[in-house]
């Protein structure tokens, strides 16, 4: 008797051959590869989508700076997809960690150029981070716009050969920060300064800066050198002359709370004035420095509190900060332990609104036309408005180099950073040392 | 008049100097003791465990957090200071049976394995505790006169409580059965299993007691640093070298490693730039290892 062979049955009761199985399979995976690549060109027009690369110091260090230009950046690129993203095409963002490590930046700068294939990176607060991507940006002339690295150099006579031409800056640096507040404490707190700084390059270009124009003008400027990560000030404020009127200090994270604490700790405060930048307690909380603050003097960027902004600029400054989720104290709504970073973070609102001007102005469509998208944003001259809450920008071309407004501001009573002067941005500029619209 | 003009300014001069070497002695000294706090810890379970802890500086960082918590909750340094070490001490419990007891014969691997702690422990703080520095507020803000500068009282606390700390393990050490059977240990761990010594027991408690140590330092410095997820990594490093100075499993030799280098440093620090006073005082760790490879007072 012959044995009936048994054939397998699928859940239809169909017998189903090896072939017909494959030939489904591959006419199914066509059809659904087919149907997502037909559907996206429909949603926004026939282009692909602008990529945007993002980079900042989400941990190991500068991590108040990289929280918060994380979440402004991605709130600038929703609120531009909101509105129709640019020039008909939807902007695609693509965020990595720089760990503030420059070897590992970069190969984060060269995986976006050439794994995720984007069009333009913006990004990092640390200058070992730039300086390790700058000959990336060179070599595959992708423009980099930077998110808060301080060192002058960058838009200074030694531009080309740092990044060609490929790097935009529309905040501040330590000459324009020199060049806007050396005065203001010239005349109010004292004509004998000691520069008490890390002892790396941010430091060392603050001290000569201010320096600089405070002994020219007459002054007397002394500095005293610490490692970034000092922990007990003590030995280097030993060193202040007895003499000095004022301490200016420059030092990030905790050595910053540091030496703020240890100059009251040691009696300093009473017979001179502090004065710093705000570099030194971005997204730390004045409550959390301490009282010991109190009648400390900082120089502002942007202004921490609402209610200290211009009356002129509220109505876009709101809307910029519910975007971030940021409250009129300058605190992350819902988490009122997490300050905002506020005077380095709108460089990641900004940027995106100068790609999209750029690229509408110029009809740039992919890489051949950067050399005009570059030119053409590094000429803007922004208003105020909901893409420009902190007031007019202006945009240099020689230099690509921005300008806004800044802020003298001392600590009150109540630990609240109070405006006392505005300093318009025509007198944070300076000659540029060097004219890139020759070489783009 | 001139002269006595002249002569005045060189009075001056030499009362800031003066002044200024006082306060360098002062706070070499005192930071010197707080720095041999810290690195008590890592000289209970590296001088007597032979275990390569680098997670040391993470147990540092945690106490420092756990106390800031506490302070938040409580309002009280005091309370934070018995607390935080506490908790910390039964992290270092698990750290000890979870871990160390499987790999504590194999130093390579112990090394990999606790940095690859210290990197979790850093990253977790960094995802709940945040990346800002917080303060905690010194419990005392009394500041006493020397010459022209003020000196903060807390640090002469803090000077003292690690006296007191290094004193008290001292005599537990010599003085208590089990100070005995850790010291029975060290010397050979074969003949204290052989006289009924519990080992295991006794790496455990050693262990726990070196992370204890650690976050207790972490908050008595706390008040003078700030507390940050990243604060152990700058402690690590010296607290190793304190440890290699002074000999190993020495407390005394830790004590003053950590006070002649820091007086190098401060001191050295009047005359030359920092990074070269930081220099004289790594040259000071090479010239007695040359001369002592085993530490000042190491066997």
């Amino acid at each position: 008797m012959e044995k009936k062979s048994k054939k397998k049955v699928g859940i239809l009761k169909k017998e189903i051959s090896r072939r017909a199985f494959i030939k489904t399979t591959a006419l199914g995976t066509a059809g659904l590869g087919l149907s997502s690549w037909l559907t996206v060109p429909f949603t926004y027009g026939a282009e692909p989508p602008i990529k945007i690369g993002m980079f900042q110091e989400n941990t190991v260090f500068a991590t108040e700076y990289g929280y918060w230009m994380a979440k402004v950046g991605k709130a600038a690129i929703a609120k531009l997809n909101a509105e129709g993203g640019i020039a008909g095409r939807k902007v695609e963002l693509f965020d990595y960690d720089t760990k503030a490590n420059p070897a590992w930046a970069a190969g984060m700068f060269k995986k976006m150029i050439l794994e995720d294939k984007v069009d333009m990176i913006m990004g990092s607060v640390h200058s070992g981070v730039h300086n390790a991507c700058f000959p990336l940006a060179k070599e595959y002339k992708i423009p980099f716009f930077g998110g808060g690295s301080m060192t002058y150099d960058y838009t200074g006579k030694d531009s080309l050969s740092l990044h060609g031409g490929y790097y935009i800056r529309c905040h501040t640096h330590a000459r324009s920060q020199a060049v806007a507040g050396w005065k203001f404490g010239f005349d109010n707190l004292g004509k004998k300064w000691t520069f008490l700084v890390a002892d790396y390059a941010w430091g060392h270009s603050l001290a000569r800066e201010f320096g600089g124009r405070v002994v020219a003008a007459g002054g007397k400027a002394q500095n005293v050198f610490a490692p970034p990560t000092t922990a007990d000030f003590i030995p280097y404020l030993q060193k202040v002359d007895p003499d000095t009127e004022v301490l200016f200090t420059a030092f990030l994270g905790s050595a910053g709370l540091g030496v703020l604490r240890q100059t009251v700790e040691v009696g300093l405060h009473k017979r001179l004035q502090r004065y710093t930048v705000i570099c030194c307690t971005e997204g730390i909380g004045q409550e959390i420095v301490g009282k010991e603050s109190i009648g400390a003097y900082y120089i502002e960027y942007h202004p921490r509190h609402l209610d200290q902004v211009p009356k002129e600029l509220h109505p876009y400054e709101k809307a910029y900060r519910k975007a971030c989720g940021v409250d009129d104290d300058g605190k992350e709504v819902g988490n009122p332990m997490v300050t905002i970073a506020g005077s380095h973070m709108y460089s990641m609102w900004i940027y995106p609104y100068m790609i999209k001007l750029g690229i509408e102005q110029t009809g740039w469509k992919d890489s051949k036309k950067n050399t005009d998208l570059i030119k053409a944003i590094c000429s803007l001259k922004l208003k105020a408005g909901p893409w420009c809450p902190i007031g007019d920008l202006t945009m240099r071309e020689e230099d690509h180099q921005g300008f806004s407004d800044f802020y003298i501001s001392r600590v009150e009573p109540d630990l609240k950073l109070k405006v006392l002067e505005r300093i318009p941005k025509e007198k944070a500029m300076y000659e540029p040392e060097v004219d890139l619209r020759k070489m783009l | 008049m001139e002269g006595l003009r002249v002569k005045l300014h060189s009075n001056q001069r030499t009362r800031f100097v003066i002044s200024n070497l006082t306060v360098a002695i002062l706070n070499g000294v005192v930071w010197g003791l707080i720095m041999a706090l810290i690195a008590l810890g890592l000289n209970m379970i590296f001088g007597l465990l032979h275990i390569i802890n680098m997670a040391h500086g993470a147990l540092y960082m945690l106490g420092a957090v756990v106390a800031w918590y506490f302070i938040e909750l409580t309002g009280s340094f005091w309370i934070a200071l018995i607390i935080a070490p506490l908790c910390v001490g039964v992290i270092g419990l698990i750290i000890e049976r979870g871990l160390i007891r499987k790999i504590e014969d194999k130093p390579i691997i112990t090394i990999i394995c606790t940095f690859g702690v210290m990197l979790a422990v850093q990253q977790l703080v960094l995802m709940i505790f945040g990346g800002s520095p917080r303060r905690i507020a010194p419990p005392i803000a009394y500041r006493f006169p020397i010459f022209t500068l003020q000196y903060p009282l807390m640090r002469i606390m803090i000077a003292l409580i690690s006296i007191g700390l290094m004193s008290g393990l001292w005599i537990f050490l010599r003085k208590t059965k089990y100070g005995l059977w850790m010291r029975a240990v060290v010397q050979d761990r074969e003949m204290a299993v052989g006289l009924g010594i519990p080992v295991n027991k006794v790496y455990m408690w050693t262990f726990v007691l070196g992370s204890a140590l650690a976050a207790f330092s972490g908050v008595l410095a706390a008040p003078i640093v700030s507390v940050e997820f990243m604060m152990g990594r700058e402690v690590l490093i010296m607290a190793f070298i304190i440890v290699i100075v002074g000999g190993m499993g020495n407390l005394e030799g830790s004590v003053l490693a950590a006070i002649i280098i820091s007086l190098i440093q401060g001191v050295g620090s009047l005359f030359a730039p920092p990074s070269v006073a930081t220099i004289f005082a790594l040259g000071f760790m090479i010239i007695v290892l040359l001369i002592r490879p085993q530490g000042l007072f190491g066997e």
